[in-house]
């Protein structure tokens, strides 16, 4: 065996860490997964290659989040090496080591948001993101295109890209009237600056194999022909499998492999997936086979009953008239009544953080703008940390966004009521954190 | 009083030595059509020399590897039993390759029962071809050995040697259980045979040493022990070499050992005075195995590698075409730069002259010019293969997060060159890698000394499952009931005691634990288990009575 592309998979475990001993995220999720892989002898196929992550700087994050109080104080080391394995991941394809990456890392960061309170839904720091502003510092403003095929709505990743016409993000998810966080609807479709570059496909429970592989086919690959990305990244939860204890699907190991092969994604990074000993070492397997390039026919799992696992004709029909309503999302969205560029619109976002406990209000205002993604201003009022005014002026701002942004630093700066001011200064590469 | 010996390419040494040092030595050549006769002819006219009985034997043979690469081995019968994964037909080895259905998950759960009919069939088809020797493998076995076992019982009444997979140790990887199980049934009948033969020699000469054969990890392993393991003999040359240097030379902390010989120049890594062991196992013959091996890199730059020049620059290797013209060679090599610099003085100085200004002349360029660059460029080309190795090393991965935070990591602060042109390299070598190159005065039989000095090693390991109430020690066939209160630390010590029993050695402080983990299992939110891995190994060494007298030599 030799593999058709050139891949890289960053394996780290964490076998040390643990959000609490009986947390579905443990030591013990990734150890049988490890097992198979090594089984199977991956990483001695010609073309397969295991690197060690990179540990993420607190400037790799800052770039990305406002972490409130500071970066320190809501990320531990493991969060650090997570996303600095999905760095590692990103270096090898940058600069030509690897044709495919994948970073098999825990713990997962796809409900991380713009800012930071603490823990939610598993996640502190959104790997992805921590990735991708890493692969823009170093390499330029790519057009970049994340499917998030996690079970979960990757709500996170939406926030931080919600007004970045340069990202494309597409997440398939269970219906968030069923199931954590709740958010993913089809309406929710981006910022003023960016409309029409978020699309959710809320998928019914018990979805499986067939129902994934006709949205990957008739939704997800046009919108990717489309967009035409610089990269496509795919954010590999793996908690839509038929034996996940915390979701309501019907998905396989060998379906999982299928979807990557037509995604053909550039980079994967590992998501949820608590199925860990009846799930994750097949679809891992699968996930690796697939980027590789390689024969997945005799992948399945042990208990698979092609029986048990088809889809429900009524899930069928409902997923067919959803395909509809989301192409027309992307190629004819109905857009709203915007104001004119260099006024800004807000909204209100109330975000629970599940794992600590932790409620935030937010006001969020973006300018409208056509040259950029908009000077951003966020204010935070949480449970526990004083108020937080959070600016950021987006790479590749217009001079209007950057002077605006920097102008209402210093405004902050005199006088207000915020005790916490952050400034993520991407054209400057300042990022600011004061109390007052 | 030990004797060493070490079937080179060209010359097969043995040297008889004691605690004061080496007591007598022989070369004779070696013949590769009838290694048994060059093996007896050493032994006979060293052990002539000797003034008292010897008794220990260490025995360093290319028999096995010889054998496999060329083909001199007998027809195996390959059953395997295979779980979900990769199809275990690109796993293909042999003429006589069969797949059984059956199935053990990652835990060593029975998934599949094993197919009676496919296995009877199988071991028919074997039948008729007049097939004797088997390698049964089954995906996971390391996990529960039962489908392997099956198999060898169902070919108890036709089979003269089966090897079981899970013999060869308990780390996963199937496609290497399965390369390696085969090489060691296919060398089973030709490895036993020589070793009669060598037992029954020696009987003859009056001595009934002690035994043991040399393996690529630089230990040695029990003549009785290897007859069913003959695959560990495999490729112990580059071994007894590494060995050699660290009995030669005060090695300590961490270093690098270089073997220039006349194709290819062999690497190696010392950590705290001793060899490295790889994480895996060797590489041979194209394929990867489960056997323990010294970490180490070889890179196609040596004495005859070929010379070529143009006016963009000289390429040095990587084919060899006969020796340098200083020995009566066609085509100039890296030994006659060396000599036409002055670096050395091999043979005809002359026709390494001629040779040189010959390839000048075809690129047009400056003859001494061309001569130094093809030596910088050899010595280059070494620097980035050493250079790449410990930066492997540095970066094998890990996979928690204080392994993380505090890398252990190796930072050579000398390096050694043996072999042919390390000489004449020195200079060049010490421009490269700093002021810390010593190139230790050479040793007519430093690999047989290496095969002489070496202590046994080996490598174990052990795994628990607390829910499923089991304990396993694959290399010892060892399957056991546990209770829940096996814990870790009861572990360690099974696992430290079946080491010692596979090298009969008293010496606990040298047994280093490569891996101890126990997780507990989660279920449904409450604790279901634990599973816990063990694996401890004795990193290759010298004896330390034979130390002293070596330093001196050197
Ligand atoms: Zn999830
Ligand atoms: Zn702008």
């Amino acid at each position: 065996m030799r593999a058709g592309n050139r891949l890289g998979v960053i394996v780290f475990p964490a076998f040390d860490w643990a959000i609490s001993p009986t947390h579905p995220e443990r030591q013990e999720r990734l150890l049988y997964t490890q097992d198979q892989l090594r089984e199977e002898g991956i990483f001695d196929i010609p073309g397969i290659t295991e690197y060690k992550p990179e540990i993420a700087s607190v400037e790799d994050v800052a770039r990305v989040h406002f972490c409130i109080p500071d970066v320190a104080s809501v990320t531990t080391e493991s969060h650090l090496i997570s996303a600095g394995g999905a760095v590692r991941a990103a270096r090898l394809i940058m600069e030509g080591q690897a044709d495919k990456a994948f970073a098999l890392v825990r713990p997962p960061g796809h409900h991380a948001m713009k800012v930071v309170h603490g823990n939610r839904g598993f996640c502190n720091v959104n790997i992805e993101a921590v990735m991708i502003e890493w692969i823009r510092e170093h390499y330029g403003q790519k057009r970049i295109a994340i499917v998030d095929t996690d079970c979960h709505h990757g709500d996170g990743t939406q926030d931080i890209y919600w007004h970045d016409p340069n990202t494309l993000f597409i997440s398939l998810h269970q219906d968030g009237r069923t199931l954590y966080p709740g958010s993913g609807h089809l309406e929710e479709l981006g910022g003023p600056n960016a409309f029409a570059k978020t699309i959710n496909i809320p998928l019914p429970p018990m979805t499986g194999d067939e129902g994934f592989l006709h949205v990957i086919d008739n939704i997800v690959i046009p919108i990717l022909n489309d967009f035409r990305p610089d990269l496509v990244i795919n954010s590999a939860g793996q908690d839509n499998h038929y034996s996940d204890p915390i979701t309501n699907m019907l998905f396989t190991a060998r379906g999982y492999a299928l979807l990557n092969e037509k995604l053909s994604p550039d980079i994967a990074v590992l998501e949820g997936g608590y199925s860990i000993q009846g799930a994750l070492p097949y679809v891992n397997c699968g996930i690796v086979l697939a980027m590789a390039g390689l024969d997945y026919s005799f992948l399945r799992e042990p208990d698979h009953d092609a029986q048990r696992l088809r889809q429900d004709p009524r899930v069928t029909r409902q997923i067919r008239l959803m395909t509809d309503a989301v192409l027309e999302n992307y190629f004819r969205p109905k857009r709203k009544d915007f104001p004119d560029p260099g006024t800004f619109i807000s909204r209100r976002k109330r975000i629970f953080y599940d794992t600590d406990m932790i409620a935030d209000e937010q006001v969020e205002s973006v300018m409208r703008c056509s040259e950029c993604a908009g000077v951003l201003i966020i204010e935070s009022d949480s449970s526990i940390n004083p108020p937080a005014l959070c600016i950021e002026i987006p790479l590749g701002a217009c001079a209007r966004c950057r002077e605006a942004g920097l102008q209402r630093h210093e405004q902050q700066l005199a006088r207000g009521r915020h005790r916490i001011l952050q400034l993520i200064n991407r054209p400057d590469k300042i990022y600011e954190n004061r109390s007052v | 009083m030990r004797l060493g010996l070490d079937v080179g390419g060209t010359h097969t040494d043995a040297v008889i030595i004691d605690t004061s040092g080496i007591v007598c030595s022989v070369k004779v050549p070696t013949d590769h059509g009838n290694l048994l006769s060059s093996v007896m002819s050493a032994l006979n006219s060293v052990l002539d020399a000797a003034p008292t009985p010897v008794s220990a034997v260490h025995l360093s043979t290319t028999l096995t590897t010889n054998a496999l690469l060329e083909g001199k081995t007998e027809p195996v019968g390959v059953l395997v039993s295979s779980g979900p994964g990769i199809h275990p037909l690109h796993h293909r080895i042999g003429d006589a390759f069969f797949v059984v259905d059956g199935a053990m998950d990652h835990r060593g759960a029975e998934v599949l029962p094993l197919d009676a009919a496919q296995l009877g069939h199988a071991a028919n088809a074997c039948k008729e071809r007049g097939i004797r020797s088997f390698a049964v493998v089954g995906k996971f076995s390391p996990r529960n050995t039962m489908h392997e076992k099956l198999m060898a019982a169902a070919l108890a009444g036709q089979a003269d040697f089966v090897t079981s997979g899970h013999m060869l140790g308990g780390r996963l990887n199937f496609p290497r259980r399965i390369t390696t199980a085969y090489f060691n049934a296919a060398v089973w009948r030709t490895y036993n045979s020589f070793a009669d033969a060598v037992e029954e020699g020696l009987r003859k000469l009056g001595i009934q040493p002690d035994l043991a054969i040399l393996k690529a990890d630089g230990g040695t392993m029990p003549l009785a022990a290897s007859r069913s393991l003959p695959v560990q003999s495999i490729l112990s040359g580059p071994a007894a070499s590494i060995m050699g240097i660290t009995a030669l030379c005060d090695v300590q902390g961490d270093a690098v050992l270089l073997d220039i010989g006349g194709t290819s120049t062999d690497i190696a890594v010392v950590a705290g005075g001793t060899p490295l062991l790889a994480p895996g196992g060797i590489g041979f013959n194209g394929r990867q195995t489960l056997v323990r091996a010294m970490v180490s890199s070889s890179l196609a730059v040596g004495g005859d590698s070929v010379l070529r020049a143009s006016a963009g620059g000289v390429s040095v290797g990587p084919d060899r075409c006969g020796p340098c013209m200083a020995l009566g060679g066609s085509v100039p090599t890296l030994m006659d730069a060396c000599n036409y610099c002055g670096l050395s003085h091999v043979g005809s100085l002359e026709a390494s002259r001629s040779g040189m200004e010959a390839l000048a002349r075809l690129s047009h360029r400056d003859v001494a010019d061309v001569a130094r660059e093809a030596v910088s460029r050899a010595v280059a080309a070494i620097k980035s293969a050493v250079d790449a190795l410990v930066v492997a090393v540095n970066e094998k991965p890990v996979y928690t997060v204080r392994e993380m935070l505090h890398p252990e990591r190796i930072a050579p602060k000398k390096i050694y060159a043996v072999g042919g042109p390390a000489h004449a390299l020195s200079d060049a070598l010490s421009s490269a890698f700093g002021p810390n190159v010593v190139v230790p005065r050479q040793h007519a039989v430093a690999n047989a000394i290496g095969a002489a000095i070496a202590r046994p090693t080996c490598g174990l390991e052990l795994y628990a499952d607390t829910e499923r109430g089991v304990k396993l020690i694959p290399h010892l066939s060892l399957s056991a009931k546990v209770d829940r209160s096996y814990a870790l630390e009861h572990a360690k010590e099974d696992a430290r005691r079946g080491l010692l029993s596979l090298v009969a050695a008293e010496s606990p402080t040298d047994i280093e634990l490569v891996e101890a983990s126990s997780f507990n299992m989660i279920q449904g939110g409450r604790l279901a288990g634990k599973t816990i891995r063990v694996q401890c190994q004795i990193r290759p060494g010298i004896e330390e009575s034979y130390l002293p007298a070596f330093r001196r030599e050197s």
